[in-house]
């Protein structure tokens, strides 16, 4: 630094306090994204957009094809951390210009290309949708998980997930119709920390103690407490919780497993043909949800270092430290299948093709099953009471209450998931 | 002074009547008022001074004082702090004397002017507040409960930059045992001196220094660069500094000399030498060997010891002639027991004093 020219290149001077003294700092790598970036090709002169299957920016018309920069950063992407001003602060927007449409049915807010004409929502599928003014207090996404999955293989997994289970009505997997799957990058907030525990609490221990009451014995079971502490250090690495409240987080939760070693640096290309959508749940609140997923497990760990599973007055104390966070996006395809004039929306996810939504159940599937369940449990029950006078109707009806504890024990699970099927 | 003209110096040019001597004991070399007698040497205290002539004067310039500050009955309780507490303490170690001896001496300290140009960098520091929690569960108290704390961070962001200043009265140090001086008296607080004015020596003397501005110029060249890093933080606006480096040319160095405030004065040890005592000038922190008198100590030692002897001798006396007159008896027996105590008692005063010395800190 101290030979040759001065300032070296890339220095730019910023203001001193002090006459005489000059000051240099590197100058900030500008990302230079123009304002409106235009995906046109630069061959033919038509549309382009991203496309998964060639993993780069396609002309459909002529066969151009334009990778983006992928800097596959993974877990080295930058972290940020809980600034007070960035808590605050209004965010940039997008890097390249879109419009954000809010959906009349459902309400969500998507960001789209400017030069789509058509729009179908990929929340709720309805295609009357009005221009919003996109909001202020975005922050930039920097970092994005893209996308593995063709739309073509959606297809194929939706119509084999729908014909997986036993519940759903026999025609669904060949009736049902399947809207176009739209791909779409939906952020999600991704929080480090340490979370330094101590807990104290009432263990309690069994002791099994014999007594005589008119003379004969007897044993009784005493709990004995005693108090137990202990220290917890527990690591949180890429906890991730969404940045919508819009989709359907019950179905997003069962396909939010991200390998984040595929993070890659944001570059408007991956957006080309897409859609996105920003966040819509603050940082603050994102990190208040992370923070109880963080400490509920940190509280589970705690209750495991206890000696014994009885315990009481349990107290812990925790601190987090080296707090990060990062604001991505990660990709899901979401489309609808109508079935028996009912839509139903489905959520999959863009890396992996983990798929989730709900599907209709066939009840009367369902209710045979639980009947066939119960069926042996009553009948030998009935048996038992009929056969009592022969002695054995005891011991009959003794395996006729067993079956229908079992019987009544599987049918409750069924039924929860077949609840949990069709309303997920 | 400038080092492209250097000058000879003339005692004329301290305004005032001077003397330049030197001490041939400790190679002190001083200026004192001609119309003083010679006194001992402000720093050894022997008597064997010699006058030079005043073209043998180091090229120095005086330019500012730090004026004595420090007030009479500071300086009074700080030397009984000083005296007291010293088991058979030597004659003259005692505030009254010590007092009476003192002697006020100038200490020099190089002051350096200088234009500096640099090209520098470095790593500043913003300080800036991250938000955490603490979180609290209690079963009993109805789950979790969340406390906001904000934590302070530093950011650190490089810089580089040039360097075009004029620094003035930078200082460095004058004498070899500059460092000692410092650890022992403490830091002279140099935030208002005084321009240099005559009359201000008339009654002192002034300590000349032995060091060349050559060989001051290592410790003046760390005080410029930790004025520029100071200056440089200030120009970025930062809260730190660190990692700060600079490649600087110097120019237009001009030296002088800035006069730090002290007092000296002794006491005579058990071999009749001056063990000098220092004290700040504004602080009046004193400094200087605390020894007790073994002389002094053998000497109490003697006589109690002689005391036992005798009583012990007389009390065996007295038994010899108890055979004879039997109440003598009684007496023989108090002589013997006091006698011997008191012989064991003689050592109390050496091993007191030597104890003392043992347990005093070498000079530096």
């Amino acid at each position: 630094m101290m030979d040759g020219s001065f300032p070296p290149p890339g220095y730019i001077p910023v203001p001193s306090k002090v006459d005489g003294i000059k000051i240099y700092v590197p100058a900030a790598v500008s990302e230079n994204h123009p304002e409106v970036m235009d995906f046109k090709c630069p061959k033919c002169g038509a549309t382009t957009a991203y496309s998964v299957d060639a993993a780069s920016v396609h002309c459909n018309h002529c066969g151009y094809d334009e990778a983006p920069q992928k800097k596959v950063l993974g877990k080295g992407a930058e972290q940020f951390e809980f600034k007070i001003e960035t808590m605050a602060r209004s965010q940039q927007g997008w890097g390249e210009e879109r419009k954000e449409m809010a959906c009349q049915r459902c309400g969500a807010l998507v960001s789209v290309p400017p030069d789509t004409l058509s729009y179908s929502c990929p929340f709720c599928g309805s295609n009357k949708v009005l221009y919003r003014a996109p909001l202020q207090d975005v922050l930039r996404p920097r970092y994005l998980v893209p996308f593995r999955i063709d739309p073509a293989a959606c297809q194929n997994t939706t119509q084999q997930w729908l014909g997986s289970s036993w519940m759903t009505p026999a025609e669904l997997r060949n009736l049902a119709r399947i809207n176009k799957f739209t791909p779409i990058y939906i952020p999600y907030w991704t929080f480090d920390a340490q979370a330094k525990a101590s807990w104290k609490a009432q263990v309690g221990k069994e002791v099994h103690e014999q007594y005589t009451v008119n003379g004969e014995r007897h044993t009784r079971t005493r709990i004995v407490w005693r108090w137990e502490s202990g220290v917890v250090e527990k690591i949180f690495d890429d906890l991730l919780v969404p940045g919508t409240v819009r989709l359907n987080l019950g179905a997003l939760s069962k396909i939010d497993f991200y390998n984040m070693s595929e993070l890659v640096l944001y570059e408007p290309r991956f957006l080309a043909g897409m859609q996105a959508q920003a966040y819509d749940l603050p940082l603050e609140q994102a990190w208040e949800a992370g923070r109880k997923i963080m400490r509920d497990q940190t509280r589970r760990v705690c209750l495991d270092r206890a000696s014994s599973s009885y315990v009481r007055d349990f107290s812990m104390s925790l601190d987090f430290c080296e707090e990060s966070w990062r604001y991505i996006l990660v990709p899901v395809y979401t489309s609808v299948y109508n079935f028996q004039d009912k839509t139903y929306q489905i959520i999959l996810n863009g890396q992996n093709g983990n798929i989730a939504g709900p599907r209709p159940v066939d009840w009367n599937k369902v209710w045979l099953a639980i009947a066939a369940l119960l069926a042996p449990g009553t009948l030998l029950g009935f048996l038992g009471l009929l056969t009592l006078i022969l002695q054995i109707g005891v011991l009959i009806g003794a395996l006729g209450l067993f079956l229908l504890v079992i019987g009544l024990v599987i049918s409750f699970f069924i039924f929860r998931q077949a609840q949990e099927m069709e309303n997920v | 002074m400038s080092e492209q003209a250097l000058q000879v110096q003339t005692l004329a040019e301290w305004g005032v009547n001077l003397q330049f001597v030197i001490c041939a004991r400790c190679d002190w070399r001083y200026l004192l008022p001609t119309d003083s007698p010679l006194p001992r040497c402000p720093h050894c205290f022997q008597t064997n001074l010699t006058v030079l002539e005043g073209g043998e004067l180091p090229e120095c310039r005086p330019e500012l004082i730090v004026p004595f500050s420090a007030k009479g009955q500071v300086i009074d309780s700080a030397l009984r702090q000083f005296a007291e507490g010293i088991p058979y303490a030597p004659h003259g170690l005692d505030d009254a004397t010590l007092r009476a001896r003192l002697f006020p001496v100038y200490l020099p300290m190089w002051l350096v002017d200088a234009n500096v140009e640099a090209a520098w960098q470095a790593e500043a520091g913003f300080n800036y507040q991250v938000v955490s929690h603490q979180e609290q569960f209690e079963e009993n108290r109805g789950g979790w409960r969340s406390r906001e704390v904000n934590e302070g961070r530093i950011r650190w962001e490089p810089r580089i930059g040039q360097l075009r200043r004029v620094y003035q009265n930078i200082s460095a140090p004058a004498m070899e045992e500059a460092k000692t001086l410092k650890s022992q008296l403490g830091e002279f607080d140099l935030s208002q001196p005084e321009p240099y004015q005559p009359d201000k020596i008339e009654r002192a003397s002034v300590r000349l220094p032995d060091r060349q501005p050559q060989d001051a110029w290592i410790e003046a060249a760390a005080a410029f660069q930790a004025i520029g890093s100071e200056e440089v933080k200030q120009a970025c606006a930062a809260d730190h500094l660190r990692q700060f480096r600079w490649t600087a040319t110097f120019a237009n160095r001009n030296w002088t000399l800035l006069l730090l405030p002290a007092y000296t004065t002794y006491y005579l040890d058990d071999d009749g030498q001056p063990q000098p005592v220092m004290i700040h000038g504004q602080t009046g922190r004193v400094t200087g060997s605390r020894r007790a008198s073994m002389q002094r100590a053998q000497r109490s030692s003697l006589i109690i010891l002689l005391i036992g002897l005798f009583t012990f001798l007389l009390g065996l006396i007295l038994g010899a002639a108890a055979v004879v007159i039997p109440p003598l008896a009684p007496f023989a027996i108090l002589g013997v027991l006091v006698g011997l105590p008191c012989c064991l008692a003689a050592f109390i005063p050496i091993s007191l004093a030597w104890d003392f010395n043992r347990k005093q800190a070498p000079p530096n």
